[in-house]
């Protein structure tokens, strides 16, 4: 940890790409550290984006942490600092400090079957784990992205889940059926049912909207999923990212620090509160 | 070491803590609170209505100003707290508890620098409740005593025409030893009276949670409680509870922009509050605690409930001040005891 926990580093945009037009919008921005070296992390954790003036907010770093050249964020355009990232172009000087929270237990996954189920811009927090279990790839058994969006145009990282068939099986939904869409029409928990993953040494990692992951949850019991085999994420509004400033707990646990990941067998402990 | 000091020499004391800034009780507009003391101290007060937490941790404080010329990388220059040590006279046995949690709070995990760098440098002198200075005390509930050193430095007894000064830590020792002179050897009547003092200050009436031990798995088995929302029925959510507990830490961080062309502004971090709709609210307008219920049931859990599940203790150290203070008489010691009865 630095010297002064609320100092942010300085990071430059290199790169800016827009996922999803529109009112909800979501872009891709990738920071590199303006004065050398920038902490690692790993696989699930947040940090915490600045710019001056507007203000603070924690996302989740979306690139594998086997990536050192930059971090990367995938943001929807909701409230006054992410907006105003939108505006943002390459070069621009924001602040960045972290990692805050736990990981995805990615090294204890070593020789399973993953299978990641992700709708909207929850793709955002398990593409790292995507990213590295690719990079990885001998490392683990079959690979299986369900992913899914409202509408084709809703659907983010489009080009780089093409590069993953081949390696992983990807299952692509829109959530009604659309001129021009060949893949599975439904809603994500829809398209898992579909699909009929086997629980046999497998692990099932799922982040998106609340309701999405109340019945992929419900879905992966069904199928016969243990409560320890299901991995997903929360959010919660957060200031420092650090088990202080009080306003991200669930029960005992504050997110940012306990969190973001658990698994089911452990978020079913926690009250329902989130 | 334990001594005596005759309660006329208490300002001579305060003038021999060279280097240190003495604090005490003072009434300023029908509020008690904690202020530089500038002639003859009392110790008479009541508790303080404001506990001394901002001392280590102010209602608001600056992290570090920017300064960003457009097209340009910001600057940053972090504005760290000053240095100056200080000496808090007349601090309750529950506040010094309360400097215990907050410890824990900013201390744990990982250090708070700004918290850290004002609470090396505070020293608390407290003072044993020979009676419960409020009517809404309840320490001894809450695992506290009204002679409790827990987090004090020194603590002071009224033997009537002097005090029992008891040093709790080397800080404790330094400031009495500044002062060698005033004080007296305790003589044997003198250790008779402070423990005939101190049984009587425990054995004084106070409110009362019900059987503390079995509080937080009651809450746990209570968290859908409908009773929630019916004690909160009346909350106005001014979060006053929060602000003068001596244990509440939550605080917001915003930045404030003080000039254009150059960009110039602060970060700033100011205390906020659990009782507000929109502390957990998301930016999508989802809340996870979007009733007084919900608010409510947050702030009690968390004294009685998640505290002890991640410190071993109670956060609440038994104040009373945000029952006093309520404008709409929320009584966080009855609210505990209707749950836990409800729970069976």
């Amino acid at each position: 940890m630095p010297d002064n926990i609320y100092l942010p580093e300085l990071a430059r945009i290199t790169y800016i790409k827009e996922e999803v037009a529109g009112e909800r919008s979501i872009k891709t921005f990738r920071v590199e550290p303006v004065n050398g070296d920038s902490f690692e992390h790993e696989c699930g954790q947040c940090a915490m984006l600045s710019i001056f003036g507007r203000g603070e907010m924690m996302i989740s770093i979306a690139s594998s942490p086997l990536v050192k050249d930059y971090k990367q964020f995938s943001i929807m355009r909701v409230g006054r600092v992410s907006a105003a990232f939108h505006d943002l172009a390459v070069g621009d000087v924001v602040g960045i400090r972290g990692p805050y929270g736990n990981s995805f237990p990615v090294d204890d996954w070593r020789g399973k079957n993953l299978y990641f189920i992700g709708g909207g811009c929850g793709l955002a927090p398990i593409w790292p784990v995507i990213t590295t279990a690719v990079a990885q790839r001998d490392s683990f058994k079959n690979i299986t992205v369900f992913y899914g969006g409202r509408s084709p145009r809703d659907i983010m990282y489009k080009a780089e889940l093409e590069k993953l068939r081949g390696v992983a099986d990807v299952h692509l939904s829109v959530d009604k059926a659309e001129d021009g869409w060949d893949a599975y029409c439904g809603f994500v928990p829809a398209n898992v049912m579909d699909k009929e993953p086997s629980s046999d040494n497998a692990i099932a990692i799922t982040c998106g909207p609340p309701i999405m992951i109340k019945y992929v949850i419900q879905n992966l019991r069904s199928l016969g999923f243990a409560d320890e085999q299901i991995y997903t994420t929360l959010e919660n509004k957060m200031k420092c990212g650090l088990g202080k400033c009080g306003r991200c707990n669930v029960g005992k646990d504050y997110v940012c620090v306990k969190g973001p990941v658990y698994s089911w067998a452990e978020l079913k402990e926690l009250p329902e509160e989130y | 070491m334990e001594k005596i000091l005759h309660k006329e020499r208490i300002d001579d004391w305060i003038s021999a803590l060279t280097g240190w800034e003495v604090l005490s009780p003072a009434l300023e507009d029908g509020i008690w609170a904690y202020r530089p003391v500038s002639g003859a101290i009392r110790l008479d007060h009541p508790n303080t209505t404001q506990p001394p937490k901002g001392l280590a941790f102010p209602q608001r404080e600056v992290f570090f100003s920017f300064e960003q010329i457009k097209g340009e990388a910001p600057r940053l220059t972090q504005i760290l707290p000053d240095t100056v040590q200080r000496a808090v006279f007349g601090v309750r046995p529950c506040d010094g508890r309360g400097a215990v949690r907050m410890d824990r709070v900013f201390g744990d995990h990982v250090e708070d620098t700004y918290y850290q760098a004002r609470r090396k440098n505070v020293a608390y002198v407290g003072l044993a409740c020979n009676q419960p200075p409020s009517a809404n005390c309840f320490c001894l509930s809450v695992g506290g005593s009204p002679v409790s050193t827990d987090g004090l430095d020194v603590l002071l007894t009224d033997l009537g025409d002097r005090y029992f000064v008891a040093a709790v830590t080397e800080t404790g020792k330094a400031l009495m030893t500044a002062a060698n002179s005033l004080f007296d050897e305790p003589a044997d009547a003198d250790r008779q009276q402070l423990k005939s003092v101190h049984t009587e200050a425990l054995a004084q009436p106070q409110r009362a949670v019900h059987n503390p031990d079995a509080v937080p798995a009651k809450l746990k088995a209570s968290f859908k409680s409908p009773l929630w929302e019916e004690l909160a029925r009346a909350c106005i959510g001014c979060g006053i509870c929060t602000f003068l507990c001596p244990t509440c830490h939550c605080f917001d961080i915003n930045d404030e922009v003080t000039g254009s062309a150059p960009l110039k502004g602060n970060r700033v971090r100011t205390w906020d509050n659990c009782q507000f709709p929109d502390f957990t609210m998301h930016t999508s307008g989802h809340n996870p605690r979007p009733t007084v219920g919900a608010r409510l049931r947050q702030r009690v859990c968390h004294k009685f409930q998640y505290f002890p599940e991640n410190f071993g203790m109670p956060q609440c150290t038994g104040c009373g001040r945000c029952i006093s203070e309520c404008p709409v008489g929320i009584d966080i010691v009855s609210v505990v005891n209707k749950v836990v009865e409800h729970a069976g």
